[in-house]
């Protein structure tokens, strides 16, 4: 029951009783005194009783009925602020928490609420622009030191008088501090994403030769691991975008439907055209991910199956760069999987209609 | 060839100024924009190495101060930004060439290379390593009599190759501009196509024409 409601049956209720209150002390009032009893009295006393009872009716009924209705509308007209304040809340987001809900400006409860809660806003905003800050200040100056450190290890690296354990060694530090740079590159993208200062290259780019491109790669990339790729359809299809970015977002895809795929499995992509968007699938056969987990798979360095992660070389970002792509294309990207059947990933992103 | 570069981060200046004078450069070395700017003015250099993050001057600034001039130099920019948007916007300023930290010494060496040799491009159709041939009208490829089947993006990488004949190409330089990828996808693409490569156009054939350069890079050779 919503407040609304409560507080208008409440207000009716009480109009009632009043109402009958007053009834009944109107009645004692008028009423003769009963002092001669005889029949002729008690008939009188009698209908006059059942007058009033019929007045109180005849009143009491309409006036609760006006309370009912004017209390509904009086309540719809107090509480409509904060069904404002609802949807404008509902509306607020992480990545838009910049926004302030809107005042009224007269001073009462309401707008005091909504005082408050724009502080809290504000607040939040401030932290989490804080972390975002920080995350960016982080990975850039892990660039330096990561420049210097992967710099020396490749002149190491040519000294002809290393042994072979030794190169053997600096090769394989070169190796991770590689992986370093590529983790750092992400978390600076995403950083940059969060804080919006990341502006697309957008122009109408024919998604079809893309998906054919990433076909081909994904074919080459798949093939050590015996994984079978196909390309179950391409339809011709542009969109306005950025090329770097969509090409970034199909090799992350695949990539991943390589890596976390069985032996001897396989990879299905189709592109086509679905109403006014482009619809892009991959599917791959992995063993389902858990319902609880899918949820989650998009967020930063999360490893659903803590044993598969062992063997899978990646950075751990893949997936959320495909996110952010998508959503700054302003597609939708979804993954469906369920136990023993095999895992999709669906994008749609607008067509370019010009 | 005289290279100027131009890097605040001593440890990355050193190590720069190691591994382009291992290649045979003549490198000089400032730590600040306004420094760069006098010596680009005193000696005409070969190629600016050029950070763009300096106390004082930024290198974006150096780089317009000098396009102003008409100092025509190629320049390589370096940033440990590293975004799409300073790329471009680099690349408006009249740099020639883009790389983001954290470089591999190989791949900057070989930008280097490329930039100081601008401009020398064969105009010919058909290219030739040895007894390599590449038609890039016919798209048809040819070692000795023998034709050679490329894919698509075999042909690319091949032509890419034969077109930087004699230098040393970096992994990020053949996904840059075969691929057209601006980021580090973290898969060995580069590796497998260049085996495919090399299965087609050099297991069968002396000498062997496409090397790899222990590191980090190929290079299309015809004397090893």
């Amino acid at each position: 029951m919503t407040i609304r409601a409560r507080l208008t049956f409440w207000y009716a209720a009480i109009m009632f009783v009043s109402l009958l209150a007053t009834g009944v002390l109107t009645y004692r009032e008028f009423a003769p005194e009963p002092n001669i009893d005889t029949a002729q009295q008690i008939a009188e006393d009698a209908s006059d009783f059942r007058e009033i009872l019929r007045i109180l009716f005849w009143c009491g009924v309409p006036a609760g009925l006006l309370a009912l209705g004017g209390g509904w509308w009086l309540m719809k007209k107090s509480l409509a602020p904060v069904a404002g304040l609802t949807q404008a809340a509902e509306k607020i987001g992480a990545q838009n928490l910049n926004q302030r809900l809107p005042r009224t400006g007269n001073g009462d409860e309401l707008d005091r609420l909504t005082e408050v809660f724009n502080g809290m806003l504000a607040r939040l905003d401030d932290s989490f622009k804080r972390i975002r800050e920080f995350t960016l200040h982080a990975s850039h100056e892990l660039k330096t030191p990561l420049t210097v450190l992967s710099g020396e290890t490749e002149t190491a690296l040519r000294d002809e008088s290393l042994s072979a354990a030794e190169r053997e060694r600096a090769a394989s530090q070169l190796d991770e501090l590689r992986r370093l740079a590529r983790i750092v590159d992400g978390l600076t993208l995403l950083a940059k994403a969060d804080a919006g200062q990341i502006t697309l290259a957008m122009e109408s780019v024919r998604l079809d030769e893309l998906v054919r491109d990433n076909f081909a790669d994904v074919q080459i990339l798949a093939e050590p691991h015996g994984i079978q790729v196909k390309l179950e359809c391409c339809e011709e299809i542009s969109v306005n975008g950025d090329r770097h970015r969509l090409r970034q977002l199909l090799l992350n895809l695949a990539d991943n439907a390589v890596k976390y795929n069985q032996p001897q499995g396989s990879v299905t992509m189709c592109l086509r055209r679905d109403w006014n968007f482009a619809e892009f699938k991959i599917t791959n056969t992995r063993q389902g991910i858990p319902a609880e987990i899918l949820p989650r798979v998009f967020d930063r360095f999360f490893r659903g199956d803590p044993a598969h992660s062992q063997t899978v070389e990646g950075c751990g970002l893949g997936l959320s760069i495909a996110q952010w792509i998508v959503s700054a294309h302003d597609g939708t990207i979804k993954i469906e999987s369920a136990t023993m059947k095999p895992t999709t990933v669906a994008v749609r992103l607008p067509l370019d209609i010009h | 060839m005289r290279i100027l570069v131009v890097e605040d981060e001593k440890k990355t200046a050193s190590f720069v100024r190691k591994a382009l004078q291992a290649e045979g450069f003549a490198v000089d070395v400032c730590h600040n924009g306004d420094d760069a700017l006098a010596a680009a003015r005193a000696t005409p250099f070969d190629g600016i190495v050029l950070d763009i993050m300096l106390p004082g001057r930024d290198g974006l600034s150096v780089l317009r101060q000098l396009r102003e001039r008409k100092n025509t130099t190629p320049v390589l920019l370096l940033s440990a930004r590293g975004e799409v948007n300073e790329r471009v916007e680099g690349l408006n300023a009249g740099a020639d060439d883009y790389l983001p930290k954290p470089f591999e010494l190989v791949e900057l060496v070989a930008r280097v290379r490329a930039l100081t040799r601008r401009g020398g491009e064969t105009k010919s159709t058909v290219l030739r390593v040895a007894d390599l041939a590449l038609d890039t009208l016919t798209r048809q490829a040819q070692r000795g009599e023998k034709k050679i089947e490329l894919t698509a993006r075999e042909y690319r990488l091949l032509e890419f190759l034969m077109r930087s004949a004699g230098r040393l190409c970096g992994r990020m330089m053949i996904l840059e501009k075969v691929w057209d990828y601006d980021f580090d996808p973290g898969t060995n693409l580069v590796d497998v196509y260049i085996r495919r490569l090399r299965e087609k156009i050099d297991e069968e054939f002396e000498p062997k024409l496409l090397q790899t350069v222990r590191g980090a890079g190929y290079m299309l050779k015809e004397t090893p």
